[in-house]
């Protein structure tokens, strides 16, 4: 089923919770809002469960509008970030009850359960009683709850964010292979933008109850519209300077007496010369090697070294502050030592200071 | 681009409604409109009327009366008396007899009632508030023993408290007996009547609310506001009244109202007393004169214009202090930190002489205080009722009067009847109600709260003499006329006065349900009804029963209605109409019959209160703003 959100808003209050929404979902996408707490993720999902209604806008899956049509009658079935499992029914039980509301034959609903159960890899579980499974077992009972009913849509609201890092792994790659052997849209909530990263096709990041930018994980890790959006997703450098020259989308700034060379991330904004901005690279832009004589070269002391398996995670104490990079593992030099590293022009994105915001936990 | 339209403030309204909650809130504001509000405002407009005038003129009586507003007043409250006899043909004194009450204080039935209910609610609060002190912070020997023997001074005794105290205090009592046997004073004789024999009795029978409340709250306290304290140095008294009294304020302050709104509008303390004692100043009160009033009336029309004045009065006071004490329980909520004892609440042992001292003055106060129920017990199974001082001659016989005496059993059966019809209507209407205000899902959801607890804040009285007024004016002839079928509005007073009863617990059970659980089922196709079937009420139905048990007991014992309705048809009126009728009567055996129907009643509460104990597996304290 496709939904789409068409400017959605909604108040609580003082509280503009969402503000103007508007997204449109495909059919069989995994789409994920993903955003700091508070941002109004929970309620967009629950804006389209129809557990919420939108002060402004519309609401409509497979064309037809369903802004004010009551939950019950709307085919998703979502997954509560608390599993929200009845404690007074077995596992077989709350499986079952969806399939009871919509009048199945008792024969096609044990079946129809069964199979769900052994997709979750929860087979024998039926009779026990909710508060006798562990953390990971309840939330599979939450997602087979869902997925028994064969819903249009799945809606799940940061399920994995009540398990051990681990667990929240194995789970992780679960969810993605049911969702893709069943082809089912799937909407998905998460703080999380590692999660986000490895689960979905597109992700929209919303920031003060708007979505500030909709892309694909790689998108949105290579080219952030905006500051936030940088900021939020990955771990980056970012640097304060005035712009000296703006020719194209090709900016240089001046940061403590030192020249940057980058480039503008959408052609929306145009910063003027003398305007302050920041600039921002992931630490895996920089090499040690120079790719042209336009690559931007530091130079530091090493003060941290960190394995991380695939690469190594090295602080550079520079003029400009710290900065973090990601060098081979096979690179060796021991800590205090200088360092010089290149950043090519295309990695270092720059965005205006005014009106934006850096994400900080 | 798409058209975008703005909705209207009315329609967001209409599209929260359901027809689930449409229904159940249509449900409430019918039940209350018409079976609370109306009846009130309806009495309350009776007192401004004056010749089908609108006029003051009936509060202005009553307040420049001296029968209501007595100047000076009288202070006498004590007088010695000496008592002469004949003895060979010359007058000869005897011996004194010693009146507390009988001649003062006497303020004037207004000011009587306000000075009584004040007292009582002073008393019954130092009392709870000690009782709860300890049972909260201490650990002692008995303890739970005391838990449980708390719970005695609560069950009703009504009529049959006010005349064991005659039975204790009068001329003939124990205290007597206890002075010239003991002491051997035989020629003195003490008694105990009018105002201070009506807040003896009302203080022991109301001191469990105050305990109740403020024992709740003392047990809700964050320890660690306690412990911060006791880290600075405080401990002991300086403990209690520097910081654990304080933040305890508004339970300790709801119980306290309670108990005045209660005293003010009890019966049954005037209404024994008076059987034990005759007329006297124990019945200038507010409550026993409306009840006098519409007793005396043949028809409704000739009820004097004060009684509807002093009805009116009643409605003021009792409202100036339920809207106070409500707004200052809200305002002091940050005491209630948390709902449920969620956390172990700081208990520490007694050490040395007050292990033996501590268990005494709560043994002490428990065997005070529940003296009406212990007396209410003897006098059923022994012939304290008919012969003098002191019960004897124990046996059943007495207690099975009951068995035999037509209007009790016909009562009974009434008043079971009454009640449960009254509990159908309060577990329909309540439940709704509780789900919609725990809910909050509807605008105005806050005045709903405000109507749930609201009855608790109206005198019976007022209820009822509303109630005849309203349903006599619009309802004649019909099923619901006070003249013709009065005991059929007693289905409906029953239901008003006690719905606090089943909304409360409901709603505390539901505030236990994550509203993510109903929204799981509604989401998966479930209607509003279904989820309210199958999730809701599976998860409550403990509280739902116990809410219910507790308003079917209160339901049975209820008397301020049952006796205003009931006496204008006795054939059809309820229990404690006639436990006040046996309680006066002069027939031999008619005291056992209304005390062996207070054992039943007891008996009633008891078991109610151990079923919900055991369903709910913690203590019900089901009184409280
Ligand atoms: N029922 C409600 N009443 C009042 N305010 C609400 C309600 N639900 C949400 N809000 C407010 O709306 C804003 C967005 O809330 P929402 O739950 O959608 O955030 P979220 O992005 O899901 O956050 P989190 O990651 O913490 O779950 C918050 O400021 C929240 O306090
Ligand atoms: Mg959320």
């Amino acid at each position: 089923m496709s939904i789409e959100l068409v400017q959605v808003s909604k108040r609580f209050g003082k509280v503009l919770a969402v503000d103007k929404v508007s997204v449109e979902i495909e059919k069989g996408e995994f789409f994920t809002f993903l955003g700091p707490s508070g941002c109004g993720k929970t309620t967009t999902l629950r804006i389209i469960a129809g557990l919420e209604i939108p002060d402004e806008g519309r609401v409509i899956m497979d064309g037809a509008d369903i802004t004010y049509l009551p939950p019950h009658k709307r085919d998703t079935a979502m997954v509560f970030q608390n599993y929200a499992l009845w404690p007074h029914m077995t596992v077989f039980e709350n499986v079952a009850y969806g399939l009871k509301v919509r009048k199945y034959p008792k024969e096609e609903i044990r079946r129809k359960v069964k199979e769900v159960l052994e997709l979750v890899r929860l087979e024998g579980l039926e009779d026990r009683y909710p508060t006798q499974l562990s953390g990971g077992q309840q939330q599979r009972v939450a997602l087979a709850r869902a997925l028994v009913v064969e819903p249009k849509a799945l809606l799940l609201d940061e399920p994995l964010s009540n398990l051990d890092a681990k667990l929240r792994i194995e789970m992780r790659e679960e969810l993605k292979r049911i969702q893709k052997s069943l082809n089912i849209t799937a909407v998905y909530v998460t703080h999380d933008q590692e999660e986000a990263m490895v689960l979905s096709d597109r992700i929209a990041v919303m920031n003060r109850g708007r979505v500030v930018q909709i892309g694909s994980p790689e998108e949105l890790y290579g080219r952030p519209k905006t500051l936030f959006v940088a900021t939020f997703i990955g771990k980056y450098n970012i640097l304060e300077g005035v712009v000296r020259e703006v020719e194209g989308d090709t900016v240089s700034i001046e940061s403590s007496g030192v020249r940057i060379r980058g480039v503008l991330p959408s052609s929306d904004v145009k910063p003027s010369v003398g305007e302050v901005v920041y600039a921002v690279f992931r630490p895996h832009g920089a090499y040690l090697k120079p790719s042209s004589d336009r690559d931007n070269e530091f130079f530091g002391k090493i003060s941290l070294v960190s394995y991380l398996g695939e690469h190594l995670e090295v602080r550079v104490e520079t003029k400009l502050g710290k900065m973090l990079i990601y060098l081979p593992p096979d690179f060796r030099l021991p800590l205090g030592e200088s360092i010089k590293f290149y950043v090519p022009q295309h990695n270092v994105l720059v965005y205006p200071k005014k009106g934006e915001e850096v994400y900080s936990v | 681009m798409r058209f975008i339209e703005r909705e209207s403030g009315l329609k967001k309204v209409l599209r929260s409604f359901d027809s689930f909650i449409a229904i159940n809130l249509a449900l409430a504001v019918a039940f209350f409109t018409l079976f609370l509000i109306l009846p009130v405002l309806s009495s309350a407009v009776e007192a401004f009327l004056d010749k089908g005038a609108i006029s003051l003129r009936p509060i202005i009586e009553v307040l420049t009366n001296p029968e209501y507003v007595r100047l000076p007043p009288s202070l006498e409250v004590v007088r010695v008396e000496p008592v002469y006899g004949i003895v060979n043909g010359s007058v000869v004194p005897l011996g004194y007899i010693v009146s507390i009450g009988r001649y003062g204080p006497d303020f004037g039935k207004l000011v009587n009632s306000l000075f009584v209910s004040f007292t009582t609610a002073a008393i019954a609060t130092v009392l709870g508030v000690i009782a709860a002190f300890v049972m909260s912070r201490y650990r002692f020997p008995g303890k739970s023993v005391f838990g449980v023997l708390l719970i005695v001074p609560l069950l009703a005794t009504p009529f049959v408290n006010g005349y064991v105290i005659g039975r204790v205090f009068g001329r003939d009592g124990l205290i007597n007996m206890f002075v010239r046997e003991v002491l051997g004073f035989r020629n003195v004789t003490i008694e105990l009547v009018g105002l201070p024999a009506v807040i003896l009795v009302q203080s022991l029978s109301f001191f469990p609310i105050v305990y109740l409340n403020a024992y709740a709250s003392m047990i809700n306290l964050d320890p660690s506001l306690e412990e911060q304290a006791e880290n600075l140095g405080s401990s002991g008294l300086r403990l209690f009244r520097t910081i654990t009294f304080p933040l305890s304020l508004p339970g300790v302050a709801a119980g306290a109202a309670l108990v005045f709104i209660f005293s003010l509008e009890d019966l049954g303390a005037p209404i024994g007393v008076k059987a034990a004692f005759g007329l006297g100043l124990h019945n200038k009160l507010l409550s026993y004169d409306v009840y006098d009033h519409f007793r005396k009336a043949y028809a409704l029309e000739l009820v004097s214009r004060s009684a509807y004045a002093v009805t009116f009065l009643m409605l003021l006071i009792s409202s100036v202090g339920f809207i106070l004490i409500r707004s200052y329980v809200s305002l002091r909520q940050y005491a209630m930190l948390s709902k449920g004892g969620r956390w172990a609440p700081r208990v520490r042992s007694v050490k040395g002489w007050r292990k033996v001292a501590v268990p005494l003055g709560l043994a002490i106060i428990l065997a005070i205080t529940s003296f009406p129920q212990i007396g209410t017990i003897l006098m059923a199974f022994s012939d304290w009722a008919i012969t003098g001082t002191a019960p004897r001659n124990f046996r059943i016989e007495y207690f099975l009067t009951i068995a035999s005496d037509a209007d009790i059993v016909r009562a009974i059966g009434n008043s079971v009847r009454y009640s449960l019809m009254a509990l159908a209507v309060m577990v329909l209407v309540g439940g709704g109600l509780a789900y919609i205000t725990s809910r909050r899902r509807v605008p105005g959801s806050g005045v709903l709260d405000l109507l749930a607890t609201l009855p608790i804040a109206i005198p019976g009285i007022v209820i009822g003499v509303g109630y005849m007024t309203f349903f006599n004016t619009y309802f004649r002839g019909t099923i619901l006329s006070p003249v013709d079928y009065p005991t059929n509005l007693l289905v409906f007073t029953y239901s008003a006065r006690r719905i606090p009863f089943v909304v409360r617990p409901i709603y505390a059970g539901l505030q236990q349900v994550h509203v993510s659980l109903e929204e799981a089922a509604h989401n998966l196709g479930a209607s509003r009804n279904r989820v309210y079937l199958t999730v809701i009420l599976p998860l409550i139905i403990g509280n739902v029963v116990a809410g219910a048990l507790t308003a079917f007991v209160y339901s049975m014992n209820e008397v301020s209605t049952s006796l205003l309705l009931g006496a204008r048809d006795p054939e059809r009126a309820p229990l404690t109409y006639w436990i006040s009728d046996r309680i006066g009567g002069q027939t031999l055996g008619a005291v056992s019959a209304a005390a062996a129907a207070c054992v039943l009643l007891m008996i009633l509460q008891l078991a109610s209160i151990a079923i919900s104990n055991t369903i709910l597996r913690q203590r019900v304290s089901f009184l409280g703003v």
